[in-house]
């Protein structure tokens, strides 16, 4: 810790878009481990975990699409001129390396979010009876590889994800993601004033 | 090997698509771990010591 009084602190996350951070990342996690350890021969009744997780994951990123279009600066995390032209240069809030690791990320959620939710209707819940014939068999089929080959990528993206939050150059980033702020060295050693001001409205 | 896994018809005709083969899963895994020891050696020599 820096020991940085309240003054000198710059934020970067507000206590909700850590709290999503942090939720999400222990619904995937859980969703890739009820998902995956019983392919890996671990029995255990894993359904239930996975469609209530599966839920809680759905609800979260509606709240957090809702919050980034209108509550938030959205186009923080898209690409801009300058990310092309010198992807190397100091960033704003967010390298040009973190938007696309964003939107990876979110078409791979989103891929397996909405194949999931076609798949809940496979399962009995308190809400319906299962229903296999909902759709055709080749529909079903085309539905469990998009939701099979996303799980499996984010296998991949969490590995890289883990990777760059324990990476001790990074560091600041994952203890923003902890408490909220950054310090003005971080700030200056890390970012362009021009491209970011410093605040956690995005 | 395939990306996908298929089943015969028990009314014939050809293979039906049942889902992705997560016999890859290892290989998905590998691709991370490979990335990871990709950058981190391009770090450590392309650019020691520089924050980012």
């Amino acid at each position: 810790m820096t020991g940085a009084t309240p003054a000198d602190r710059i934020g970067r996350h507000k206590f909700i878009d850590r709290a999503y951070h942090w939720v999400m990342a222990a619904t995937v996690l859980i969703l890739l481990v009820t998902a995956f350890l019983p392919i890996l021969g671990v029995k255990f009744e894993w359904v239930g975990i996975h469609w209530v997780t599966g839920l809680v994951l759905t609800i979260i990123v509606l709240i957090h699409i809702v919050r980034a279009v209108f509550w938030q600066n959205f186009w923080s995390m898209v690409p801009d001129g300058k990310d092309v032209t010198d992807p190397f240069a100091k960033p704003g809030k967010y390298s040009v390396a973190q938007k696309l690791y964003h939107l990876a990320i979110s078409l791979l959620i989103l891929a397996a979010i909405v194949t999931g939710l076609l798949m809940w209707r496979k399962v009995d819940t308190p809400f319906w009876q299962r229903d296999p014939y909902w759709l055709s068999t080749d529909t079903w089929g085309v539905v469990y590889a998009l939701h099979g080959l996303a799980a499996m990528a984010l296998v991949t993206m969490v590995i890289i994800h883990l990777y760059f939050a324990l990476r001790p150059d990074e560091w600041h980033l994952t203890r923003s993601m902890l408490r909220g702020w950054i310090t003005p060295k971080e700030y200056t050693d890390h970012y362009d004033s021009r491209r970011w001001s410093g605040g956690d409205e995005a | 090997m395939s990306l996908f896994r298929y089943a015969s018809s028990i009314y014939g005709g050809g293979d039906t698509l049942i889902g992705a083969n997560y016999g890859l899963l290892p290989w998905f895994a590998f691709a991370g771990v490979a990335f990871v020891i990709a950058h981190a050696i391009f770090k450590a020599v392309a650019a020691p010591g520089k924050p980012r």
